[in-house]
């Protein structure tokens, strides 16, 4: 079920001009061949290797999910609507400096400032917003550096770049803070460890977002340069349905867009996505319908698990229950995502078989098609 | 370079056909010389500054050919003897100036025209017979077999000139430019030359006094006047001659450098006896009663000459038009299929056509020697292919636009003209260029493609030129450009030489043909004057460069320029050592595997890096490299590292 050796010119046929890359920027930073620029990958000169890493790490190449599952969970492919999880709980940070600054309950920035401070990781690999609020991948290494990153922005962005450009020989520990196919990039990469780049062991936490679309970095970028004054904007939301909306926090008034006006610059290949809580992370987070001011937080792994309650203990968040209503909410989302994404595969294969690069059980992509 | 000032009467002096064009032009006492570097025409002008200040003459380089024929001919005018030398392409620069010059006439001074066409092409973006510009436009035209008749008849034809009133075209070719060739000297003119414009426009006078190509048609008559006063020269000219036996078998009418290659054919053949050679030096207006008395020698004529059938079609011509009482024998040539009409001949071709006429079956050597011998230089000679030098500014400037052009995605396109960055074409340039055409010429095919958005064209347009070529023929393009707003960008590949011909000095460098320290055309000033934006970039930092290509690109909207300015390797390397010492650390090269896939000895390809096999590592070449450095920014793994040397 594994992906089958290929190299740059089927992934760029396959992916790329197939309208399917997600910018993960998994094929890029350590590449000379595969380069990021303005919204897309770039193939600069042809490269003859037959098993390339790009295409094998490639969130939208074939991708056995029990196996990869299997290498962080223990076990097969949950098929749970928002995958493993050891707990779910709604948090928010006690931080005054993440506070307001970060998306709804700071729990991601706080986690990972706690993670730097305990020793967890020595930097992070996170999307920063630009002074000219484009999106760009960083490698953080200091509190500070990590606070500046936080708040989103809605625009995809290749944060697995950095990480591939780090020396092979630098043996930090790592975080990195991923939407679903960043994070499944990544999950790949620890299920084969890549060669010539830093060791894979050396990623020690992986948080997870949340995510129903990312907006395509230069197209949306066009369209905020002609309507607003980027230079006096703070923050991007979408608040939780039935809000609608985009926002943006400028100075002085907020400015909000109809969501369906932004729709029009999502990446087409999020419509083949079937992860809305990035079901690989240590810890997955997204907003909460209906609270405001906190986050959901699934805890997946040992680690995540470890990390939450040193948070807690240490007053870093505040935690309670993410009440059942809202869980339903979730899981409901979570499963529409993934039978919608499957049409589109089905649809787009032609072959209710075929379904691309979602390696699934025949009998899990039964159930979700039916 | 031999010295060509030696006054030495009588002696005999290795010179090469350029050389002793040059030394026949200081024996007719000119004074001044100009050109525009080409090959195979170069050397007469570099030969001629280099003794100019002992001759007490005047030589430049011209900013092209055209101004190069146009100075000579303002020489003329005030009775200097002058000399104007280029390679065929210049004659199509020059045809403008030329087609009036020969009604205006010339001045007292002598004037004479050197063409030097290169056959096959082998320094050129096209292969051209200049000759038909004679007949085109009646001008008399000459062109020696050897070495010293290059020397002799450069001088005659300063005489010629005069005596006659208009301009002489001397045509060599390759073979006569670049071969070296014993010359016996004559004596060098000990004379003052004094210049003074003192034509008047006497509008009295019957015969037309101006230098002005005024009243046309009369001076049209006029010149075929002169051009017939020159074939009454021709028919006495010591420069046709026919040897072999008096009732030929073949004879053979060629000229030029055909002449050595026929004379071999002949000899190889043993038809000594058989064959007769008609060599002909006037070649227009044809010496028309010399060639009738010849052509009875034989019932079959073959035509050896290169690269047109020019000579072949005067004598046809003239053939046909004789009463049938004269003689009138089969013709073979160019028109038969016996002898190419394109690139250039040899013995091995003229025996060939010879043997066929004649119906010999000759071999000169054994079946299997041609791929034996083939094998053995093939075993000898390390496979090359067409590429920039190592330390080339021009392979990182197409290192940064290939890349520039893939990062944009709209499938840019890269227009060009000929230099060394004609190069670019291939893996050199990573087969950037797309298109390639005379001097300039890629920036007017850039003013075109860059108005077609209309039409729903929005690949990203880059002309490149040489600094040379930006003085030469591109200005136009580029005012064109800005004020038509055309959408592309110029990029001129400024490595502060005219590389390709010789490091020659052009308008941007400080000194003239002759040494003297100049002012410099700055052209950047002179692009910025015209209104347009102008970035200037060191090629070597391929990031800036990059990203700089990048936002021009982006930014759109009409003719910009981009100055991609760092010397010619060749040049710097003369005076300087390697600024680094760049080694492989072959601890962090991971050759070919994935992240990196010899990027350097695969992609960026500078001679300097090489691929050893056996560790399967990079290796710096350290007699070829010359410490530029840039191939440590393009390494992935920054394997490729360098100290200040």
């Amino acid at each position: 079920m594994a992906a089958e050796p290929k190299g740059c010119k089927e992934l760029v046929n396959e992916v790329i001009e197939a309208g399917l890359c997600t910018l993960c920027g998994a094929c890029t930073g350590n590449c000379p061949y595969l380069v990021y620029h303005k919204g897309r990958i770039a193939l600069l000169d042809n490269c003859t290797i037959s098993d390339g890493q790009c295409y094998k790490y490639c969130p939208r190449t074939c991708t056995d999910l029990d196996a990869i599952s299997q290498q962080v969970f223990g076990k097969p492919y949950s098929e749970e609507e928002i995958g493993a999880a050891k707990e779910i709980l709604i948090a928010r940070t006690t931080d005054k400096r993440v506070r307001g600054k970060a998306q709804y309950g700071g729990v991601v920035t706080t986690l990972l400032s706690l993670a730097l401070t305990e020793g967890l990781i020595d930097g992070a690999v996170l999307t920063k917003t630009s002074d000219d609020k484009t999106a760009n991948p960083v490698l953080a290494r200091s509190e500070k550096e990590i606070f500046q990153c936080a708040g989103s922005n809605y625009m995809a962005c290749p944060v697995l770049g950095p990480y591939n450009q780090i020396p092979r020989d630098d043996s930090s520990k790592l975080g990195i803070v991923g939407t679903p196919c960043q994070v499944l990039a990544m999950t790949k990469m620890k299920n084969t460890p890549p060669i010539n780049r830093a060791n894979i062991r050396n990623v020690k936490l992986v948080i997870g977002l949340f995510c129903t679309w990312a907006l395509s970095p230069d197209k949306f970028h066009r369209f905020l340069k002609e309507k607003l004054d980027l230079s006096k904007v703070k923050k991007f939301d979408i608040p939780p349905p039935p809000a609608n909306r985009f926002d943006v926090y400028s100075t002085p008034d907020k400015i909000s867009f109809p969501l369906d006006e932004i729709r029009q610059f999502t990446m087409p290949t999020c419509a083949y996505c079937l992860d809305m809580t990035s079901e690989f992370a240590d810890v997955s987070v997204g907003s909460v319908e209906g609270i405001e001011g906190w986050d959901t937080v699934v805890i997946r792994t040992d680690i995540g698990a470890e990390l939450v309650k040193t948070a807690k203990d240490k007053k870093k968040l505040e935690t309670d229950k993410l009440p059942l209503e809202n869980l339903a909410h979730l899981k409901e989302a979570a499963l529409l995502k993934k039978k919608r994404a499957l049409k589109e595969i089905a649809n787009r294969s032609g072959d209710e078989k075929n379904l691309l690069y979602v390696g699934l059980s025949p009998n899990s992509a039964k159930k979700l098609l039916a | 370079m031999a010295n060509i000032e030696i006054d030495a009467p009588c002696t005999r002096q290795l010179f090469i056909g350029n050389e002793a064009i040059a030394r026949g032009a200081l024996e007719a006492g000119i004074g001044f010389a100009a050109a525009y570097p080409g090959t195979p025409s170069s050397e007469i002008i570099s030969s001629l500054a280099q003794v100019a200040k002992d001759m007490g003459i005047y030589a430049e380089w011209s900013v092209n050919e055209k101004v190069a024929m146009e100075a000579a001919a303002g020489a003329s005018f005030a009775g200097i003897r002058s000399l104007a030398a280029m390679k065929q392409n210049g004659i199509n620069v020059v045809s403008d100036f030329l087609a009036n010059l020969v009604m205006s006439g010339i001045g007292k001074g002598g004037l004479v025209l050197v063409s030097c066409d290169d056959p096959s092409a082998i320094s050129s973006s096209n292969e051209q017979d200049s000759r038909h510009i004679a007949k085109w436009l009646d001008i008399p035209l000459v062109e020696p077999g050897d070495f010293q008749e290059a020397k002799d008849m450069t001088k005659w034809l300063f005489e010629l000139s005069e005596e006659i009133g208009t301009l002489f075209i001397l045509r060599s070719v390759t073979r006569i430019a670049h071969a070296r060739g014993n010359v016996k000297l004559g004596e060098l003119p000990k004379r003052e030359q004094r210049a003074y414009f003192d034509q008047i426009h006497d509008l009295k006078s019957v015969m037309p006094t101006s230098l002005m190509p005024i009243p046309s048609p009369l001076r049209h008559f006029f010149q075929h006047m002169k051009v017939d006063k020159a074939r009454e020269k021709f028919e006495a000219s010591q420069f046709n001659r026919y040897v072999g036996p008096d009732k030929a078998d073949l004879l053979i009418v060629t000229c030029g450098s055909c002449w050595l290659y026929a004379q071999d054919a002949v000899k190889a053949l043993k038809l000594e006896d058989k064959v007769g050679i008609l060599k002909l030096g006037t070649l227009w207006p044809l010496p028309e009663k010399f060639v009738e008395s010849n052509l009875g020698k034989s019932q079959k004529v073959l035509f050896v000459e290169e690269i047109d059938p020019f000579l072949e079609r005067s004598v046809m011509e003239f053939v046909a038009s004789l009463p049938s009482t004269s003689p009138h024998p089969t013709f073979y040539g160019k028109h038969s299929g016996h002898i190419n009409a394109y690139g250039e001949l040899n013995p091995d071709l003229v025996i060939k056509a010879i043997s066929t006429v004649l119906g010999l079956t000759y071999q000169a050597r054994d079946a299997g020697y041609g791929s034996e011998a083939e094998a053995v230089a093939k075993s000898h000679v390390p496979e090359r292919s067409m590429t920039f030098c190592a330390g080339c500014p021009h392979r990182a400037t197409f290192w940064a636009i290939k890349n520039a052009l893939k990062l944009d995605g709209r499938n840019g396109i890269v227009t060009g003209d000929i230099g060394c960055y004609s190069m670019a074409l291939g893996p050199a340039g990573f087969f950037q260029l797309r298109t390639l055409h005379c001097m300039g010429g890629g920036t007017g095919v850039a003013n075109g493609l860059g108005k077609l958005g209309q039409f729903g064209f929005s690949q990203p347009v880059l002309a490149v030129v040489g600094d040379s070529t930006f003085y030469h023929a591109t200005i136009p393009a580029l005012i064109n450009g800005i004020y038509n707003q055309s959408n592309f960008i110029l990029v001129i590949l400024d490595n502060s030489a005219t590389a390709m011909t010789g490091f020659q000095p052009h308008p941007g460098i400080g000194t003239t043909a002759m040494g003297e320290p100049t002012k410099v055309v700055s052209m950047e000033a002179l692009c910025r004057s015209l209104g347009t934006h102008v970035e200037v970039c060191d090629p070597f930092d391929l990031k800036h460069s990059t990203n700089t290509l990048l936002d021009m690109i982006a930014e759109g909207g009409g003719a910009k320029v981009i100055i991609m300015r760092r010397q010619c390797e060749l040049v710097r390397g003369k005076k300087e050592k390697p600024p680094y010492r760049v080694w492989v650390d072959v601890e962090k090269c991971i050759g070919e595997a994935c992240g990196c896939d010899r990027l350097c000895t695969k992609v960026f390809l500078c001679p300097g890096l090489t691929w050893d096999k056996k560790a399967g590592k990079s290796k710096i070449d350290e007699v070829i490299c010359t410490g530029c450095g840039v191939c440590t920014e393009i390494c992935p793994q920054g394997a490729i590292t360098k100290e200040v040397a």
